[in-house]
């Protein structure tokens, strides 16, 4: 018994120290000293290497959307390292096509800057910017979903397109040692540079839509960065068929704001899906879209309508409510934010409408 | 149980920061083979399989699928929600494949009981018999999914 106790006990020993000897050579060693970043052959950006690119990158001002907080766990934050990444990593594998992982992409959450690298960015990053807002709106739009509006304070304005979202970053608090961000579309109108809104759902254990449902408050200071995405309305001259449920409102009313603003003539009906009435949202400015779109039409559909709800509108799963009001999509166009289950129904849907594939757009919130 | 050297290493992938943000062992100080071997016993106790119990959660997920993101009513009383966020998960047992970050919140519309687990839980109490560390955020607790999900030896 005693020789397995001192077995025991010098195994713990040797472990022991070589942990001590890992974690001193990384401070000693492991010191990759001053590299240089070239962004996009025009930008040198001079960094203390041993960190993950997207952090660099962030300390310098330059936003690559993340979703997970650099644990490779979103596949989000590609970027194309040309030179200096080093073997690609078990961690990146499995989000990279061969095709991306023949052109170079990485993730740059897993890449450590470890000597001088030469990246490639989309140049729409550039326009990313840091804004720190104060909270001036807080709404209950249903039971769990909230509408936040933010007014910008530094920088005061912040330029976006209809479609396009911004990153929250949720302090540390009770659910979060370190800062966290997570993504939302704008629900306000481009036009309205000052202020943005935003239309966040609830999800149990979330740690941003916990921090906003149950702490945020009117006259906090919430840091964002942002815009980001390709989301938003083709200048055709298509019918547009725009679909979406719960908080993926969020876009499709800031493209629908923006129509309203340019007088757009469009066609456009715009299915919104909700399990009862008291899923249902912004119905009231819906209408007052119709009077000032006179070729827009909205259609609420409810999938299971409560006894009390008194619903004489549409009724069933949205795909069927398309499928009920859609007869031919060949010259259309079609606009889907909502739950992935929601949008991967509707596309064959559409497709057998005759929609072509190429002409449906969506943002997924997965 | 002993814990092996390769229990050494999955659980080291369950820890905060490795796979998720928080670790899939809460404050569990339990080695990993304890981990199992208590809710192994749990199971058994109640009579069922960790086959079983994966089976039920995942007709019921399948079942609310159907709502395509909405609450919808599943295997006549209970109302089940799935839903996602983006990315996907690898197994900390090493498994191929990765994993949506899909929740499905199911709630007994006849007791009024609620419950909330993963396409990860799924996996991870089918293939390996493993509900995460007491006091882990997806922590599933094999009674509580027999008593609201109703499953009966």
């Amino acid at each position: 018994m005693t020789e397995l106790l001192i077995a025991v006990g010098v195994m713990c020993a040797i472990n022991t120290g070589l942990a001590i000897l890992l974690v001193i050579a990384d401070a000693l060693i492991a010191d990759y000293g001053e590299c240089t970043v070239t962004v996009n052959d025009r930008k040198k950006l001079t960094v203390t290497g041993g960190r993950p690119l997207l952090n660099v990158l962030k300390d310098q001002q330059i936003f690559i959307p993340s979703a997970c907080g650099g644990r490779g766990s979103c596949g989000l934050c590609k970027v194309t390292v040309l030179e200096g990444a080093g073997p690609l990593l078990p961690t990146e594998t499995p989000w990279l096509t061969p095709e991306e992982q023949k052109a170079n992409v990485r993730l740059s959450c897993q890449v450590k800057v470890k000597r001088d690298l030469r990246i490639q960015i989309p140049e729409e990053l550039f326009s990313v910017r840091q804004y720190r807002t104060q909270v001036v709106g807080l709404a209950d739009l249903t039971y769990d979903i909230k509408e936040v509006r933010l007014k910008l304070i530094e920088p005061p304005a912040l330029t976006f397109t209809a479609g396009q979202y911004i990153q929250i970053e949720v302090p540390p608090y009770e659910l979060t040692a370190e800062p966290i961000y997570r993504a939302y579309s704008v629900s306000s109108a481009p036009s309205e540079t000052g202020e943005i809104e935003l239309e966040i759902r609830y999800v149990p254990n979330g740690i941003c839509t916990t921090y906003v449902h149950k702490h945020l408050k009117v006259g906090d200071t919430v840091t964002i960065n942002g815009p980001y995405g390709s989301f938003g309305l083709h200048p055709t001259e298509r019918e547009i068929i725009c679909i979406a449920g719960g908080s993926g409102m969020a876009p499709i009313k800031s493209l629908l704001l923006e129509m309203e603003r340019t007088g757009n003539p469009r066609t456009c009906r715009y299915f919104f899906g909700a399990k009862a009435k008291r899923d249902l949202f912004m119905v009231d400015r819906m209408r007052e879209l119709e009077k000032s779109l006179p070729n827009f039409r909205f259609i609420p559909a409810l999938s299971a309508p409560e006894p009390g709800d008194a619903w004489e509108g549409e009724t069933g799963l949205i795909t069927e409510v398309v499928a009920r009001h859609v007869q031919s999509a060949a010259e259309a166009e079609a606009y889907l934010c909502g739950s992935p289950l929601m949008i991967d129904a509707c596309i064959p849907v559409l497709r057998a409408k005759g929609l072509p594939e190429a002409n449906i757009f969506y943002d997924k919130f997965s | 149980m002993k814990q092996s050297a390769k229990d050494d290493i999955i659980q080291s992938q369950m820890r905060p920061g490795v796979i998720t943000r928080d670790g899939m062992l809460g404050e569990d100080r339990r080695n990993l083979c304890d981990i199992l071997e208590a809710d192994d016993a749990a199971v058994r106790r109640l009579g069922l399989t960790h086959a079983a119990i994966a089976a039920r959660m995942r007709a019921l997920r399948d079942a609310g699928a159907r709502g395509l993101g909405l609450p919808i009513g599943a295997l006549d009383h209970f109302e089940v929600r799935v839903d996602s966020v983006r990315g996907k998960l690898p197994c900390p047992f090493r498994h191929q494949g990765m994993f949506p970050k899909e929740f499905v919140e199911v709630r007994n519309v006849r007791s009024g009981e609620q419950a909330m687990f993963t396409e990860l839980n799924m996996h991870l109490i089918e293939a390996h018999g493993f509900y995460e560390g007491l006091g882990s955020a997806y922590r599933q607790e094999p009674e509580t999914l027999a008593r609201v999900l109703e499953i009966v030896p």
